[in-house]
């Protein structure tokens, strides 16, 4: 083959060729490498290699050149290891190329260029596409990926691994995949021959991760095995759960320790899904009902509510269901042994973190002693309450009876007073009138007008009598009086007294016990009565007197103002019209009637009033309109003794008529000198003295006083005292005390004759006689 | 056997010519890089192929290899082997660790390639070289396969010169061996070039080495 030829075929090729002789001059050049130089061949043949391309004295050609030619080998160059020749494509764009060196014929060394530039830029492209999208994964990842040989030895990491490990990639590149763990070998199943190629796919492994400086880290590694070139890589992807691990366990915890709270809760404690579906209950909830932790799910647990609750609670737990309110509802729960106790129940909504309400946690609190506590406390209360009320009405009666006996004591001081004043001026005008009457010269007008004032003076006397008697202050004849006796003997006087039209009926218990009582004042009192009850029955009607012992009377049914002891009741009772409350409150005063004006003194009631009281007995009064009335008295019974005393008293006696020596005592010179004219008139020598005092100084001096009337009501020195101090002086003295009403101390020992003022020369006669013979009788 | 077995002058001047050859080596490879390398070839042995594949492969372990045949002299085929798990980090050192693990992967074949036609073109260059011979060597191919496969073991009675060489390249290790598979009358005008060499080396100033 020519020369010419050979070279023909060369510049045919799609490779360069380029000869350089020992001297590295260019003996050969091809088109191809013309083209891609833009050095033709006569500028390039002849020239040095290093001259046309004088980078190339920095690369590793001229040392392939020169082995070439010592030694006779051959090299390769290639592109990604080697910058090259500057050569260029038609478009002007870089042509990436490898050479090949070899020795030529002798001599010579031959330049091979191989263009890969299509090759390698289709490679680049596809690799870059592939690798974009695989960066765009790998480099965002949010774990460390790891790719290491079968051996372990890490061949590759992501950024992720770098930050999450510390290390630069040089520092791992090639070392073991133990650097990464703090335990040699927990990785080793990634590795596993077999494993891999059975291309099982694996669970993540857990894995406490070492940081570069030692720290501790937990991951979740999973692993894949791949194979590229028949060599086989492991890539490994590590999550970092360190903190989701944390927080796992700070979950646990906290569900640990929510759990632990309500086991250890006292209280019943139960938790149900948002549509009130129960799901969990407290151990202490299956103590206390004894019911298997199943049997209360969903809504069993309601069977053990009491039925009387069950509606209320459905309801108020419907209710807080469906708007999310507390659930608030006491309610009896059946215990194992049947008992039912009284618990609150509450319940609030547990949220989610969207506001929805996830779950339901309620707890029942026993409060069966609070609630018998409340009840008992209620009960009391209610008693205390009652207690008050009544002890209030009590003490408002109590305060109004004292009011009232104020009312009437204060009423009978005033009209006691009184009287006893007129009872003192009736006796000056009785005794005058009297006086007068029998010195004046009989005269049939004079003796009238006499007549008159005498017995107006007379009616005075009585009425003052009757003030008196209400104020309990008259002079009471205290004696033992047989009831069966002296109701029958006033029946005569007592129909006069009421008329035809009214019928009277007697109702004596024959065994009625004597009263203690004056027997005058008692008829007086059931005169009074019987014409009370005629006013009352204008068209008629019956009147009642009955007599009742009522032994051993306690507080219980009689007044207030009596004491206890033996009573016989003596009623009065007519079927007339009866009295209002408001008439019935004030009956007892004095003065008060309803009758006309002229009819009635007003004082009847009141004078039986004091009077029982004064003999220490009551009175009562009950009335209903329309009905009638009936009045009760409460008369003492009498003793043994007084029935002795009553019997003692009845003495036969004789008038004296001979003129005595006595020695009057009356601090009102007007009462004293009417009894001085009186006594006078009777024949007798009469000593006048103002006081006590003076009036024992004329004792002292005169031993010739017979008989001592004394007024009882003096200052200083009252009439008992002097009479007390007489009596003491000569034990013989008939004394005889004035009195207006009863005044006398109750415990007077010494029984003085007594005359009641006002009182007419006879009675004052009558008196002297009697203490003059009892004082004889006594000699 | 025992004919064959280095003696210690010979084991020593082998590893001298080789330690001269891999430190032009490091230079080109230097130049490739643009960073230091160092490399170094700490013991030389003359085995058999079955040794050589215990050697190599400690079992069953995947090796790549570069393999480049020469002629002249002595014949036979060079290898440049790595344990397979080596030779990525071998790649990465020489390409840069701006690559993806894909891209090492990717370039492994070209760069494998490349790096043992520098080491084993110095190798065998510099035996040439220092002996004042010359050869032609091929072009580089990359074969992988386990040590028997790559000494093909079980067939002849060829021997093994065997060079351990070590690489430091951007402050990474990686341990590989160099072995030249010959038959035995290449061992023996190895073997007798080596004492023409030694014999000059002996006879010379020994300050002209290197």
């Amino acid at each position: 083959m020519s020369k010419f030829d050979r070279w023909s075929i060369l510049d045919a090729l799609d490779v360069g060729i380029i000869v350089v002789d020992e001297q590295r001059c260019i003996v050969g050049w091809n088109d191809w490498i013309a083209r891609v130089t833009a050095t033709s061949k006569s500028a390039a043949l002849g020239k040095s290699l290093y001259d046309v391309f004088p980078t190339l004295r920095n690369t590793r050609l001229p040392a392939a050149i020169d082995d070439s030619f010592q030694v006779g080998s051959s090299s390769i160059l290639n592109h990604s290891l080697n910058t090259l020749l500057p050569l260029r494509g038609e478009g002007g764009q870089e042509l990436l190329h490898n050479i090949i060196v070899r020795p030529a014929s002798s001599g010579q060394c031959l330049l091979q260029i191989n263009d890969v530039t299509v090759s390698v830029t289709r490679e680049r492209v596809l690799r870059e596409r592939q690798s974009a999208r695989y960066h765009a994964i790998v480099d965002s990842a949010p774990d460390a990926i790891v790719t290491t040989g079968l051996d372990g030895k890490i061949q590759w990491v992501n950024v992720t691994a770098e930050q999450s490990f510390g290390y630069t990639p040089a520092e791992l590149l090639g070392q073991p995949i133990d650097i990464l763990l703090q335990q040699a070998g927990s990785l080793s199943q990634a590795f596993d021959q077999d494993a891999v190629l059975t291309q099982a796919p694996a669970r993540p492994i857990q894995v406490l991760g070492r940081r570069k400086h030692g720290q501790s880290a937990q991951f979740d590694v999973s692993f894949a095995a791949w194979a590229a070139d028949d060599r086989i890589f492991v890539t490994t992807i590590w999550r970092d759960v360190t903190e989701r691990m944390a927080a796992e366990a700070a979950l646990r915890e906290s569900e640990e320790r929510h759990r632990a709270l309500s086991e250890a809760l006292p209280q019943l404690v139960w938790i149900c899904q948002s549509n009130g579906s129960f799901d969990y209950f407290n151990p202490q909830w299956h103590s206390y009902t004894g019911v298997a932790a199943d049997k209360h799910d969903g809504s069993g647990w309601l069977n053990v509510i009491h039925e009387t609750d069950r509606a209320g609670l459905e309801a108020a737990w419907e209710a807080s269901l469906a708007t999310g309110a507390v659930f608030d509802f006491d309610a009896r729960l059946r215990r194992a042994d049947g008992v039912y106790r009284w618990f609150k129940m509450r319940a609030i909504p547990i949220r989610s973190v969207t506001g929805r309400i996830a779950r339901w946690f309620g707890t029942a609190t026993d409060i069966a002693d609070l609630v018998d506590a409340r009840d008992s406390l209620l009960r009391s209360n209610e008693e205390l309450e009652a207690l008050v009320v009544e002890r209030t009405r009590e003490r408002e009666v109590v305060l109004r009876q004292l009011h009232e006996s104020q009312k009437m004591e204060s009423i009978g001081r005033l009209t006691g007073g009184l009287a006893h004043d007129f009872n003192n001026l009736l006796s000056v005008i009785l005794g005058g009138l009297n006086l007068l009457k029998k010195r004046v010269p009989s005269d049939p007008h004079t003796t009238r007008l006499m007549d008159g004032a005498i017995q107006g003076a007379e009616r005075g006397a009585t009425l003052t009598k009757r003030l008196l008697a209400f104020a309990r202050r008259q002079d009471l004849k205290l004696e033992a009086v047989e009831l069966q006796e002296l109701v029958p003997n006033l029946s005569d006087f007592l129909r006069q007294s009421v008329g035809p039209g009214i019928a009277i009926v007697f109702d004596i218990q024959p065994d009625a016990r004597p009263v203690k009582i004056d027997a005058n004042q008692l008829e007086l009192a059931l005169i009074n009565l019987a014409v009370n009850a005629r006013d009352a029955m204008p068209d008629g009607g019956t009147l009642t007197i009955s007599c009742h012992n009522e032994i051993a009377y306690g507080r219980n049914h009689a007044p207030s103002s009596l004491p206890s002891g033996d009573f016989v009741r003596v009623s009065v009772s007519d079927t007339g019209v009866g009295m209002t409350e408001a008439t019935l409150a004030k009956a007892l005063e004095p003065f008060f009637t309803t009758k006309g004006v002229g009819k009635g003194t007003g004082l009847g009631l009141s004078m039986v009033h004091g009077f029982t009281a004064q003999s220490g007995g009551a009175m009562t009064l009950a009335s209903q309109v329309g009905k009638g009335t009936e009045v009760r008295l409460w008369l003492p019974c009498a003793g043994d003794g007084d029935l002795v005393s009553v019997a003692s008293e009845r003495k036969p006696v004789r008038i004296r008529r001979e003129s005595m020596r006595i020695l009057l005592v009356d601090d009102d010179a007007l009462v004293r000198t009417s009894t001085a004219d009186m006594l006078t008139d009777l024949g007798h020598v009469v000593l006048e003295e103002p006081s006590g005092a003076d009036a024992l100084r004329v004792l002292a001096s005169d031993s010739e006083i017979d008989v001592v009337v004394t007024d009882f009501a003096m200052p200083e020195m009252n009439g008992f005292d002097l009479a007390t101090k007489i009596r003491q002086m000569n034990g013989d003295m008939p004394i005889i005390l004035a009195t207006g009403y009863a005044e006398l101390p109750i415990d007077a020992t010494i029984n003085f004759p007594r005359l009641a003022k006002p009182y007419t020369q006879e009675q004052l006669a009558e008196a002297l006689n009697t203490v003059v013979n009892t004082a004889d009788a006594a000699k | 056997m025992d004919a064959n077995a280095l003696t210690d002058i010979e084991r020593d001047a082998l590893a001298e010519i080789a330690n001269i050859g891999v430190s032009r080596a490091a230079a080109s490879l230097r130049q490739m890089v643009g960073e230091q390398v160092l490399l170094s070839v700490p013991a030389v042995e003359l085995v058999t192929r079955q040794t050589a594949a215990r050697l190599a492969g400690r079992g069953t372990t995947k090796l790549v290899a570069v393999q480049q045949s020469f002629e002249g002299p002595f014949s036979g085929s060079a290898l440049l082997i790595f344990p397979e798990t080596q030779s990525l980090q071998l790649v990465r050192s020489i390409v840069g660790e701006q690559h993806s693990l894909e891209d090492v992967i990717d370039l492994e074949q070209e760069a494998l390639a490349e790096t043992g036609n520098v080491i084993l073109n110095a190798c065998l260059g510099t035996i040439a070289n220092v002996l004042r011979r010359t050869m032609r060597i091929s072009l580089p191919s990359i074969i992988r396969g386990d040590g028997h496969s790559l000494f093909h073991a079980e067939g002849g009675e060829d021997l093994v010169l065997f060079l351990y060489i070590d690489f430091t390249i951007r402050n990474r290790d990686v341990q590989g061996f160099v072995a030249l598979l010959m038959d035995l009358p290449s061992i023996s005008a190895l073997k007798q070039i080596v004492h023409d060499f030694i014999n000059g080396i002996q006879s010379e100033p020994a300050g002209n080495v290197g």
